[in-house]
């Protein structure tokens, strides 16, 4: 990651971290690191809507290079309960992303809030917080 | 003569008529669950295979986290809903969570003798009324399946009773009982409480979890939750 990049992704360490919402699918620290926060901002480029965890992708920009990052959230039946609906998020949408870096060091990270442009945010449920 | 006539149509109506059962039927939602310790405020009575298997699990190799069914107890713990189907001399659970169902025989047999040759991860279930209590009693269960997110495990010689009773008209009280001498020293229980899902308002939706199971791929050895205690119990 460049020095430029990283003015766009602030990684800080997290002591302390909130109990989250859930999932059953699978241990949430299997796959991210609950010490690891992440800020993101880019540009949506595909929305997967699909079980078990809705998956969106965006390109964060770095100098003239972009990078692509995958963000995972809750399941699509717990997203839908809890408002949100499958044209929420749309391709060209600019988003900051706040979440848990993934821990096989991929630009992959889940969740815990995705703001808009307009401060509005989406997607309230992660897919995190089940039981380590 | 007519007297004695009345007194056995009574008789025979009495006797052929099946007592008036609790109508359970209907959506459900489970009261979300990861870790069964946390209901118990401490970990299962362990054998000392059951306390190594717990230490070493890797939640890693989460058999659900590969889309593998989630089992009975898991299913009735997840955030998703189920339909609670009472028909005739069967019950049937229609989970979202996974897409699975489990059926309970509610017709006086027993379990096949063979069961534990093909055993399965949703087990086999007979059930019986107790009172006004659905009694439900499971074994053949795959011990690839887990009891909980946490990564509980348990054997095949695991016999899972389960008691839901109706407290409220929106309300069921669900029991579980887990015996499993290969891993617990002895019999023990979660109690969970389901509350009526609006299907006005709501409905059953997919959760088919091979469609995009892209976490598959990033998962990294992970030890389980120890902050419950496990304490021996003396001989």
């Amino acid at each position: 990651m460049s020095r430029r990049l990283q003015g766009f992704v602030t990684l800080l360490l997290c002591s302390a971290c909130a109990a989250l919402p859930a999932a059953a699918h699978h241990s949430f620290a299997a796959q991210y690191d609950r010490t690891k926060s992440i800020t993101l901002k880019g540009t949506v480029t595909k929305l997967e809507w699909m079980n078990p965890h809705i998956y969106f992708h965006i390109d964060v920009k770095d100098g003239e290079r972009v990078v692509n990052w995958a963000i995972e959230g809750g399941a699509p039946s717990m997203l839908y309960r809890n408002g949100w609906r499958i044209d929420s998020l749309k391709t060209g949408d600019q988003v900051t992303v706040d979440g848990w870096l993934a821990k096989d060091g991929t630009n992959l990270a889940n969740m815990r809030t995705v703001t808009l442009a307009d401060g509005k945010t989406v997607f309230g449920a992660s897919s995190g917080g089940d039981s380590k | 003569m007519k007297l004695t006539l009345v007194a056995l149509a009574v008789l025979l109506v009495t006797q052929t008529t099946p007592p008036a059962r609790p109508n359970l039927a209907g959506t459900w939602r489970n009261q979300y669950t990861p870790n069964l310790a946390e209901v118990l405020g401490k970990e299962p009575p362990y054998t000392p295979l059951g306390a190594e298997r717990w230490r070493t699990v890797d939640t890693a190799k989460d058999p659900t986290g590969f889309c593998l069914p989630p089992g009975p107890s898991r299913a009735f713990t997840s955030p998703f809903p189920f339909i609670l189907m009472q028909q005739g001399d069967m019950i049937s659970f229609l989970f979202e969570y996974q897409t699975i169902w489990r059926v309970v025989y509610m017709d006086g047999r027993s379990h096949p003798k063979d069961i534990a040759d093909y055993p399965d991860f949703m087990g086999h279930s007979i059930g019986r009324w107790e009172g006004e209590t659905l009694v439900v009693d499971t074994v053949g269960l795959n011990e690839r399946s887990w009891l909980d997110t946490a990564g509980h495990e348990h054997s095949p010689k695991l016999r899972l009773t389960e008691r839901i009773r109706k407290i409220e008209n929106d309300k069921l009280e669900y029991t579980a009982t887990f015996d499993d001498p290969v891993f617990f020293t002895r019999p023990w229980s979660i109690t969970r409480t389901f509350t009526r899902f609006d299907d006005s308002k709501d409905r059953i939706m997919p959760y088919t979890c091979t469609e995009n199971n892209r976490d598959v791929e990033h998962l990294k050895p992970n030890q389980p939750n120890l902050n419950y205690k496990y304490e021996p119990e003396k001989p």
